[in-house]
C-alpha cells in the first residue's frame, strides 16, 4: 500500500526548512517592493506583485539548481550537505579545511547569480505584463536650459539601466536583511 | 420530524440539481463512465474501450470535484482551491498506473498540474483557440506558475531527505533538534542504528572464531587483532550491498584487557558520517572470553584434548558513546 508507505515516510518532513523560507520571502519581498517602487514609480500593489514574481522566480530556480546540483555531489560533498541540512553543523571530513572559503565564495556567487536571474526577470515580467512601469521621463524644459549636463541615454535604453540599479539595490537590502536575520537565529540557538 | 424533512430537502437538492449545467451532473457522468467500464470488463471489451472509458470517468471526476469546490465557495486565506482539487485527481489519474513507486512522482507533479488546471481557462477560449489574458490576470498566472514551482520543489526536497536517510539509515535514529530544515513528527518509531546490526556481525564472526576452541589458541588469536578488525570490516562491506553508510562505519577491537583468568573484549563500531554529536560518536559492546574446563566429549576423547577451553559471551546492552573512541 502507498499510503501506509508514505505515513512511514512522513517522519522527517522539512516543516522548519518551509517555515523558515516562508518568512524570509515575505522579509525580502517587503523591502524589495519598496526600493522597486520608489526606483520604477510602481504603484504599492503592482510593486508588491512585482517584488513577489522576482523572489519566487530566484527562489524556486534556486531549489532547482540546488536539487539538481545535489543529486550529482560527489559523496563526500553530499555528506556535508546531508550534516548541514539534518544536524545544522558541517562536520569533519577531507573537505573540512576549504570549507570556510568556499561558503564565502558560493554566498558571493549566488547574490550576482541571484540579482541577474531577477534582472532578467524584470525585463521579462515588463515585456509579459505590456505595461513598462514608467520612469518618470525628464521634463523637456530641463533640455532647454541646460542641454550639456543630459546624461547621453545607455545604448541599453534608460528603462534597461534603472531596472538594473533598482534591482541591484532591492536585491543588496534584501541580502542583508536575511543576513542579519540569519545571524540573529544563529546567535538565539547557540546563546541558550 | 421537522429536521428530517428539512435534511430530505437538502438531500434532494445536493443530488438533484435544478439545472442540468451542474457540477452533479459532472460527477454522474464519471460514475457512469466507470459503471461503463466495469461492464465493459466484464464483458470482455478490448482494453482500448475500457481504458478510454475509465480516463473519461477520471476526467469527469476531476471536472466534477473541482467545480464541486468552486461552487462551495471555501476560501481558505482567499486561495481558490479548485484546481489544486482537480489537479489532484488529475494527478491520481495520470501516474496511479505506473508501476513502482508513482506516489512521490504524483506529488512533486501535483503543483504544477494545478497551475496547468488554473491557466488553462484563462490562455484558452471555450472554442479552445489561444487568447491573450489581461495584464492583471497574466500577472496572477505568474506569480501562480512560480508558486506551485516553489511548492514542487519543498516536495522533492522532502523526497530527497527520505532518500537520504535510505542511502544512510543510521542518521534516522540521530536527534534533529538542532536543524533548520527537517522536523520529526512526534511519535514515530526511532529506528535501529545499523552500526547495531555490523556490531552484531562481528560479534558472531568472533564467536565462529574463538567459541569451544581451545584457549592456547584462541590466545594466538587474540594476537592478530588488526587482522581481524580487517576481515571484520571487508566482510560487512561485502554484505550491505553498495550502501553508501557502510564505509562511514569502522568495526575497532581494542586490546582486550585482562579479567580474572579470561579477557575482556570491547567490540566498537565507530560511526565517521554526519551525526548531531559535535565530535561524533561509537557504539560499545562488551563482550568476555573466559577459559572454562570442559570434559572432552565422547567422540574427541580419543585426541590428546587440552583442558581449557575458550567461551565466549556478550552483553546485550550496546551503550552509544559520545566523541572519539580511546586510544588503544
Amino acid at each position: 500500500m502507498p499510503f501506509t508507505d508514505l505515513l512511514a515516510d512522513l517522519g522527517l518532513m522539512p516543516l522548519r526548512a518551509m517555515a523558515f523560507q516562508t518568512m524570509l520571502l515575505m522579509v525580502a519581498i517587503a523591502l524589495e517592493a519598496m526600493v522597486l517602487r520608489q526606483h520604477l514609480r510602481l504603484g504599492y500593489q503592482s510593486s508588491v506583485h512585482y517584488a513577489a514574481s522576482l523572489n519566487l522566480l530566484a527562489t524556486s530556480l534556486g531549489w532547482l539548481a540546488f536539487l539538481a546540483l545535489e543529486a550529482v555531489l560527489p559523496p563526500e560533498w553530499q555528506q556535508q550537505v546531508i550534516s548541514y541540512v539534518l544536524f545544522n553543523h558541517l562536520y569533519v571530513n577531507g573537505l573540512s579545511p576549504n570549507l570556510p572559503v568556499m561558503v564565502v565564495v558560493t554566498a558571493m556567487g549566488v547574490f550576482f547569480l541571484t540579482y541577474w536571474v531577477k534582472l532578467q526577470g524584470l525585463n521579462a515580467l515588463t515585456r509579459l505584463l505590456g505595461s513598462l512601469p514608467v520612469v518618470a521621463p525628464r521634463p523637456k524644459i530641463q533640455r532647454r536650459f541646460y542641454p550639456r549636463s543630459q546624461p547621453q541615454p545607455s545604448p541599453a535604453g534608460p528603462e534597461q539601466s534603472s531596472h538594473a540599479l533598482a534591482v541591484l539595490h532591492a536585491n543588496a537590502l534584501s541580502f542583508t536583511a536575511i543576513l542579519l536575520l540569519l545571524v540573529i537565529r544563529l546567535v538565539l540557538q547557540v546563546a541558550p | 420530524m421537522k429536521w428530517l424533512g428539512q435534511t430530505i430537502a437538502a438531500f434532494k437538492s445536493l443530488v438533484l440539481p435544478e439545472r442540468y449545467f451542474s457540477w452533479q451532473t459532472i460527477l454522474y457522468l464519471s460514475i457512469f463512465s466507470w459503471l461503463m467500464s466495469l461492464l465493459g470488463r466484464l464483458l470482455g471489451a478490448s482494453g482500448f474501450t475500457v481504458g478510454l472509458l475509465a480516463s473519461g470517468s477520471w476526467i469527469f471526476l476531476a471536472i466534477g470535484l473541482g467545480w464541486a469546490v468552486e461552487h462551495s465557495q471555501i476560501k481558505p486565506f482567499g486561495l481558490t482551491l479548485a484546481p489544486w482539487v482537480a489537479g489532484g485527481v488529475l494527478c491520481l489519474f495520470l501516474f496511479s498506473s505506473w508501476q513502482g513507486p508513482w506516489l512521490p512522482t504524483a506529488l512533486v507533479c501535483w503543483p504544477l498540474i494545478s497551475f496547468c488546471v488554473a491557466a488553462v481557462p484563462e490562455v484558452l477560449t471555450w472554442d479552445l483557440q489561444p487568447k491573450r489574458p489581461l495584464p492583471p490576470v497574466r500577472q496572477r498566472l505568474v506569480l501562480l506558475f512560480f508558486f506551485s514551482l516553489l511548492i514542487s520543489s519543498w516536495i522533492q526536497f522532502h523526497f530527497r531527505i527520505q532518500s537520504w536517510l535510505k542511502d544512510y539509515p543510521s542518521l534516522g535514529a540521530d536527534r534533529f533538534g538542532a536543524s533548520n530544515f527537517v522536523y520529526r513528527l512526534p511519535g514515530q518509531p526511532l529506528p535501529l542504528s545499523a552500526g547495531m546490526a555490523h556490531l552484531a556481525e562481528a560479534e558472531s564472526f568472533i564467536a565462529d572464531q574463538t567459541d569451544g576452541q581451545p584457549w592456547s589458541a584462541v590466545e594466538r588469536w587474540l594476537l592478530n587483532r588488526e587482522g581481524h578488525q580487517q576481515t571484520i570490516q571487508t566482510q560487512i562491506q561485502s554484505h550491505s550491498q553498495a550502501s553508501p553508510e557502510s564505509s562511514l562505519w569502522q568495526i575497532q577491537l581494542p586490546q582486550p584487557q585482562s579479567q580474572a583468568e579470561g579477557y575482556e573484549l570491547k567490540i566498537l563500531a565507530v560511526w565517521t558520517g554526519p551525526t548531531a554529536e559535535p565530535g561524533s560518536y561509537y557504539l560499545e559492546k562488551t563482550c568476555m572470553l573466559m577459559p572454562v574446563l570442559k570434559p572432552a566429549s565422547d567422540a574427541e576423547s580419543a585426541l590428546p584434548t587440552p583442558s581449557r577451553w575458550a567461551k565466549f559471551t556478550c552483553e546485550p546492552e550496546i551503550p552509544s558513546r559520545p566523541g572519539p573512541p580511546p586510544l588503544s
